[in-house]
């Protein structure tokens, strides 16, 4: 954990030293808004806004609803799942909508699922990966590593692989086979934006598995449950359902923040770059730097995500299944709900959501917003001043961005690709598995050297002088060991573990030996029958004797 | 006569500056009333023959609790006597789906005041009342039957017209459906306010609304049609706007506000034609719902006692004007600071306060920019010793994962309550004084209700009661509730990650001898038992698990297709106690076993049941006390020692902070519950909550802010009031003297301590400094189960045995439970068991062939 978080402030950092000298620069920004001769006409005038949707990323807009309490906006959101975000903003119910998906058209039940002629544009707030959380247990220990490939991942969501023993499991888990136990699949059964993003990828990753299915193409908000499968609405539900005693065998999708809440397990899903990984804020933001938005205006869903790219993304640590939700913004000139001051609250609370909100993305479970998603904000952000040339944007750009993703001063320079930890050797397809514990929020890497913590651990690392901001990878066999931030322990980089990491998987099953009740109970036998080894013989002995002495009688 | 009006406004009492010379305790937020007024309502017919027919007259009295210095959503109280009881309740009575009742109190917030000094456009009338939706205001287009005010005795003869409300009329551009002959349509526009100018809205249909008006919005309306029990009384808790939550009502420190109060007594009628038509005969309608009955399927009610017409000349007649000022707008941050803003993360118990105290942070250039990021306190403390966060804001005491060492400073003095909403029977009002024990909390806890019929069938416990208003030591507890059983009275609505409250609540039950011995599994005096899931679980505990597996058998198809765990649905913890209080607000339990047909997939669907209906509420949850006071939720009293029920309050919360010890310097002060029971005063929700940081390694820029927060935190933060830097309501201040000084001093040595920083014997290169210990080769600092396979160690695989002997690091990529058979305990047992009998066989044999003299004989 201190791995990253200690890369991304000094990132930070940079950002800070820089604004500051900025500032320093041109001291007119801050001042002349403080210090104007009304105080009360200096102050944007904000006005409340209200909205509903997603709960997807519900936990860190309440928060960022928190923080921007101080500078005097107020913001209600009340969450409902996007398909209620984009009804009630179609009904002028509300000033703005968080949403997975675009408006659809016609939903699944055949009603329209548009604006109902309300102008919109949609604009990205965080990034996140949708990912799949388990109880799996081999007596009586939880399983934290499990791997899994996109493929195997959909068969089970497809009710094709039914129990956990299943040969494509085993083969994922580069030949770990796990005892015979139904999989019970859990799904949303309200209308989700995460079953969106999950069924989103399955169609375009898996159309012959999923549309067999789904008896359709294309994604659906309403999962379509059947068999074992288990429906549960809202994310605390299926966290709830997963976690609880009877959830032994269970496996269902959350947005990663809600199995980090829990400290609960996730899959590591199986990327084009050949290795397992887990929806770490890193790992999620390496993927969406292929998230592109859909600039054809005669298309229907104009400028939405097309996560094609990113599903695919070769990068051995970006999390396949990564996406972003995004705010619904009424950009008309003449909107009913609209005023100045709702406008500029809007256009204040995205510009520091989409900057200095950022930071906090990773500690809670998502992922911070990169460039080129951050660009395309701001450039959505931009139509509330179009539509109304009183809104204030002057230093609102992405410059003046706190983003921990990228250097606002130079805006070429990602820093995320720089600081985002490799994946660690046993991550990789046809090695390992790792004995990291998923679920902790913290990247399972061989980047030892770029951890300040583990430098500290591990006096004989070759690093004390190299800059922990730089991400420098551990040399593959030097004299010293990469250390595991999670375990503390050494872990060999790729090449020298192979050879002896195949004894321990030559020989999967010898399992019954394992079972606690037998080494306590066979202990207590082993004890009895050496008891009895030492004792019955001496005994025997005088036994022999006393009946000898008494034969002669 | 004529009016009939008696109005005799008692002069307000309210003391000009508002907190000075009242006596406010800080925890419950009470203070003392400060308007009250009273007034003669009576309703009169004309008769044909030109006499006139008066109703009894009710006298009612209004009183608010506060009207000065608001802030935009504070909630005030406003209570009356003396109404005209009401009927037909309907389940929500706010905005326009309060409606359909009869003789109800309307609540509503306008511009102006009642004071016919003032310049018109200073005056309250209906056209500056804020409503949410057009039913409110206008009536569309209605038939000669529901055009009661056209017959309003007090109405004047242009309000009697057909159309009316405006002149000019709207055109057919503008409001298409208004003017439609023969019906009937009156109009109530909505003048907003921005500054000087005054815009007005038609209000004909929703598109000629204000910017804030919606139906079904996510910020729900303030304005109620309230209900009157059958002894004239009842209140509310109503939530004021200011013009940063509703500018075009635009209520501020510079425009002043009223809130007026009509109680819905019944239309006076002008007199009527011969024969009477049928508008004549619907004004003089009298209501279809007896006093304290429900209509919770929103039939239609007698219009002439809706509150649809609170705008009607002689309903209007009978308002009552509280006149309300704002507080000045607090300061604000810039949204442009670029200072980047600290973190501390933890505890959602400070909410409240980091709410209030961070404006004081970042508009004083001195000082950093501090944001409090709400998580669980373990994953904030996991955050503070990774170097994460700067500080921890946690609530009790926390393993130390890594080498430096950790001070605790006194931040807040809180807790957690288990707030309540509970609806007496037959609309009697709401139920105000709970009382709980930790037998009941257990109860709740361990899953034992049954919830409904669904439940019986759960193995052990069959015959337990359905909810907790059925379970008669609740009922003995609490008298005169209702005991129709609800799904919710099986659940307490609670947390369900890890949290120091989770801890405190479990440790409650953990003294109470009643309450453990029903959790070891001895029944109550009525036979009810612990569910087995839950039997002897240990407490106390940071997490509260979902234990139960029980799926019931049912014939209904809906339930086969979604096989759930019961009690699971029931319990259906959440992740923040902002949702349980919003739950309790709504009056919605998070109970999640409605089960219907999907529409959309065709199958079917499990889902959060109904809201509940006003008047039939019942539910419990776990809360913050700074929730408790912000959205005016109730706190359960809970019991100490035997029949002493203790309620947060100022005085129980400081009761309680004298019995809390410190062990040694740093660390966080205890609070046995085993002394709270004792002293049978002290309220045992009391949490301290404290400001974690690192004493040593923590870089000396964050070791200052967090000095800083802690040493404002406890003298300026500790003023109460509701202005930036001040402590809310839902929090006990800490003093330089009296029981809290200890806690002063701790958080000002403390300060010291981190601001200082242990020397550290080497300066690394990096930001973060190497813990004193630099010596071994892998000291785990962060996780603590690293090894999972080390539990096992004769069973590991080989690597983990390589891995083993050797302080060193070892190739260990594999850490994964090591694959076996399912487990039987019969299958482990049967072969040594065999074995065990065979050698007792063997050593019997032996005994019985070598010590066991045969008795003396004949030998052969």
């Amino acid at each position: 954990m201190t791995t990253r978080k200690v890369r991304l402030g000094l990132g930070t950092l940079a950002v800070i030293t820089a604004s500051t000298v900025a500032l320093l620069g041109a001291p007119a920004t801050a001042v002349d808004r403080g210090g104007a001769a009304d105080p009360e006409l200096s102050r944007a005038a904000y006005a409340q806004i209200e909205g509903t949707g997603s709960t997807w990323s519900e936990l860190i807009v309440q928060q960022w609803i928190a923080d921007v309490d101080s500078n005097g906006m107020k913001v209600v959101y009340t969450g409902g799942g996007s398909s209620k975000g984009r009804k009630d903003f179609a009904q002028n119910s509300t000033d703005f909508a968080i949403s997975e998906i675009p408006y659809q058209g016609v939903d699944e039940q055949g009603n329209a699922d548009t604006s109902n002629g309300r102008e919109y544009a949609y604009l990205p707030i965080v990034a996140g990966g949708t990912a799949f959380t388990y109880q799996l247990k081999i007596g009586d220990q939880l399983v934290r590593n499990l791997r899994l490939s996109g493929e195997t991942i959909t068969k089970i969501f497809t009710n094709q692989i039914t129990n956990w023993n299943d040969p494509a499991i085993a083969a994922d888990n580069n030949g770990r086979a796990f005892p015979s136990l139904p999989i019970t699949p859990v799904v949303r059964s309200d209308g989700s934006g995460t079953t969106a993003q999950f069924t989103t990828w399955m169609d375009k990753e898996y159309p012959s598995l999923w549309r067999a299915f789904y008896g359709k193409a294309g994604l659906t908000s309403y999962y379509p449950r059947e068999g074992r499968a288990v429906g549960q609405a809202g994310s605390d539900q299926v966290m709830n359902t997963i976690a609880g005693f009877a959830g032994n065998g269970t496996i269902g999708y959350v947005e990663y923040s809600y199995p980090v809440n829990k400290d609960y397990p996730v899959v590591k899903v199986l990327n084009k770059g050949g290795y397992f990984v887990e929806p770490t804020d890193y790992n999620v933001a390496v993927a969406l730097t292929k998230a592109k938005i859909n600039q054809d205006k005669s298309s229907p869903l104009y400028l939405t995500q097309i996560l094609d790219e990113v599903y695919r993304h070769p990068d051995p640590r970006a999390y396949p299944i990564s996406s972003y939700s995004y705010m619904v913004i009424p950009t008309g000139a003449t909107d009913q709900r609209m005023t100045t001051a709702k406008r500029q609250t809007l256009a204040d609370f995205m510009y520091y959501s989409l900057c200095a909100g950022q930071t906090k993305a990773g500690p809670y479970g998502y992922s911070p917003l990169p460039l080129n998603l951050v660009k395309a904000g701001f450039e959505q952000i931009a139509k509330l001043k179009t539509a109304d040339p009183a809104v204030d944007l002057t230093d609102r750009d992405v410059t003046q961005c706190n983003n921990p993703t990228f250097d606002g001063k130079n805006l070429a320079n990602n820093l995320l690709a720089e600081t985002a930890p490799q994946p660690a050797a046993c991550d990789k397809a046809g090695e390992g598995p790792c004995g990291t514990e998923t679920g902790t929020n913290t990247p399972s890497t061989d980047d030892g050297s770029a951890t300040p913590e583990v430098t500290v651990e591990t006096p004989g690392a070759p690093t004390p002088g190299t800059d922990p901001g730089t991400g420098v990878p551990a040399p593959p066999d030097g004299g010293a060991p990469a250390v595991d931030p999670d375990t503390g322990e050494v872990v060999v980089a790729a090449g020298t573990t192979t050879g002896e990491q195949a004894p321990d998987f030559a020989a999967p099953t010898e399992l019954a030996s394992g079972r606690p009740v037998d080494t306590s109970t066979f202990g207590w036998v082993a004890a009895l029958l050496l008891v009895a080894l030492v004792l019955l013989p001496g005994v025997m002995v005088s036994s022999f004797r006393r009946r000898a002495k008494a034969s002669p009688r | 006569m004529l009016a009939a009006l008696v109005a005799a406004f008692a002069p307000a009492s309210a003391s000009p500056s508002a907190t000075d010379d009242r006596v406010i305790d800080n925890v419950t937020g009470r203070a003392s009333s400060s308007f009250t007024a009273t007034k003669a309502l009576t309703r009169v017919f004309e008769n044909a023959d030109g006499t006139t027919y008066e109703f009894p007259t009710n006298t009612v009295t209004v009183s608010a609790s506060e009207t000065e210095n608001l802030r935009g959503r504070q909630r005030i109280t406003i209570s009356w006597t003396g109404a005209q009881p009401s009927g037909g309740r309907a389940s929500n009575p706010y905005g326009e789906k309060g409606l359909q009742q009869e003789y109800p109190v309307v609540i509503l917030q306008c511009r102006g005041r009642d004071d016919a000094s003032l310049p018109p456009e200073k005056q309250v009338r209906p056209e500056t009342c804020w409503t949410a939706s057009v039913a409110q205001r206008s009536q569309i287009a209605r038939s000669e039957a529901e055009a009661t005010w056209t017959h309003d005795r007090l109405a004047t003869p242009a309000d009697k017209e057909r159309v009316s409300g405006m002149v000019p009329f709207p055109t057919k551009e503008t409001c298409p459906t208004a003017d439609q002959d023969p019906f009937f349509t009156r109009l109530t526009p909505f003048v907003a306010s921005s500054g000087k100018t005054f815009k007005t809205y038609e209000a004909c249909d929703s598109t000629r609304m204000a910017p804030e008006a919606a139906v079904d919005a996510a910020f729900p309306p303030a304005e109620i049609a309230a209900f009157t029990d059958s002894d004239g009384a009842g209140s509310v808790e109503y939530e004021v706007r200011s013009d940063v939550e509703n500018e075009s009502l635009g209520c501020n420190h510079k425009v002043e506000c009223s809130i007026v109060v009509i109680p819905i007594n019944g239309l006076s009628c002008d007199k009527p034609a011969e024969p009477a038509t049928i508008a004549d005969s619907a004004c003089r309608k009298g209501g279809r719902f007896a006093p304290g009955s429900s209509n919770f399927s929103n039939e239609g009610v007698d219009q002439a006692v809706s509150p649809a017409l609170w705008w009607s000349a002689s309903n209007w007649a009978n308002r009552f004007s509280i006149p309300v000022t704002f507080g000045l707008p607090p300061d604000t941050c810039d949204i442009l600071d670029p200072r980047p803003p600290t973190g501390f993360y933890g505890s959602e118990l400070l909410a409240q306060a980091s709410l209030q105290w961070s404006p004081a942070y970042c508009l004083d250039k001195k000082r950093f920019k501090f944001q409090h990021n709400q998580m669980s306190d373990e994953a904030g403390w996991n955050l503070m010793e990774s170097g994460g966060g700067a500080a921890a804001i946690v609530s009790s005491k926390h393993q130390r994962r890594g080498d430096d060492p950790v001070g605790y400073a006194p931040t807040a003095v809180t807790g957690f309550s288990i707030g309540y909403v509970i609806d007496r029977p037959d609309n009697a009002g709401e139920f105000t004084d709970l009382r709980l024990n930790a037998r009941l909390i257990a109860k709740l806890m361990t899953q034992s209700y049954l919830g409904s019929d669904l439940g019986r069938g759960h193995p052990g416990i069959g015959d337990n009661p359905l909810g907790i208003m059925n379970d008669p030591e609740f009922i003995a507890l609490n008298p005169g509730l209702s005991q129709i059983s609800q799904e919710a009275g099986a659940a307490l609505l609670s947390l369900s990650n890890s949290s120091d409250v989770i801890e405190q609540l479990t440790d409650y039950i953990a003294h109470d001898n009643a309450a453990m011995d029903f959790v070891n599994g001895k029944p109550d005096r009525w036979g009810m038992k612990v569910n087995p899931s839950y039997k002897k679980i240990k407490l106390p505990r940071t997490e509260w698990p979902l234990l139960d597996d029980f799926i019931p058998e049912t014939e209904n198809e809906c339930r086969q297709n979604n096989p759930a765990v019961y009690f699971t649905q029931l319990a259906a913890p959440v992740t923040a106690l902002r949702k349980i209080a919003e739950a309790l607000l709504d009056g919605w339990p998070n109970v999640q076993t409605r089960c219907e047909v999907d529409l959309g997939t065709g199958g079917y669907k499990l889902g959060r049941v109904d809201r509940q209906s006003f008047g039939a509420r019942f539910m419990l949850g776990v809360v913050s006390l700074g929730d408790v006071e912000r959205y005016g939720l109730r706190s359960a009293s809970l019991e100490t020692s035997s029949g002493d029920y203790v309620a947060p309050s100022d005085e129980s919360l400081a009761a309680a902070v004298a019995l809390a010890k410190q062990e040694k310097d740093d660390e966080p002060f205890v609070l046995d519950q085993g002394e709270v029971r004792k002293s049978g005063k002290a309220y045992p929700g009391t949490m301290i909550v404290y400001t974690a940081a690192k004493l040593a390694s923590l870089p000396a820029e964050d070791a200052a802010k967090v000095a800083q927060f802690i040493r404002v935190a406890t003298t300026e933060g500790q003023r109460t009031g509701t202005g930036n830097g001040e402590l809310p309501a839902g929090f006990l201040p800490i003093k330089k003297s009296g029981v809290t000084a200890k806690l002063y001093d701790e958080a000002q040595r403390v300060a010291a301590a981190v601001e200082k920083q242990a020397p550290t014997p080497t300066a690394a290169p990096s930001s973060d400094t190497p813990p004193p210990d630099g010596g071994g080769g892998t000291t785990v600092t962060s996780v603590p189960s690293s090894a999972p396979s080390a539990d096992l160690p004769s069973v590991a695989p080989t690597a983990t045995a390589s891995a083993a002997p050797t302080e060193s690091p070892a190739t260990e990529p594999v850490a994964m439970p090591e694959t076996q058979a399912v487990s039987s305990d019969l299958g482990g047992r049967l072969l040594p068991g065999l074995l065990v009998l065979g050698l007792l066989g063997v050593a019997l044999a032996s005994a019985v062939r070598f010590f066991v003299q045969p008795p003396p004989g004949p030998r052969p």
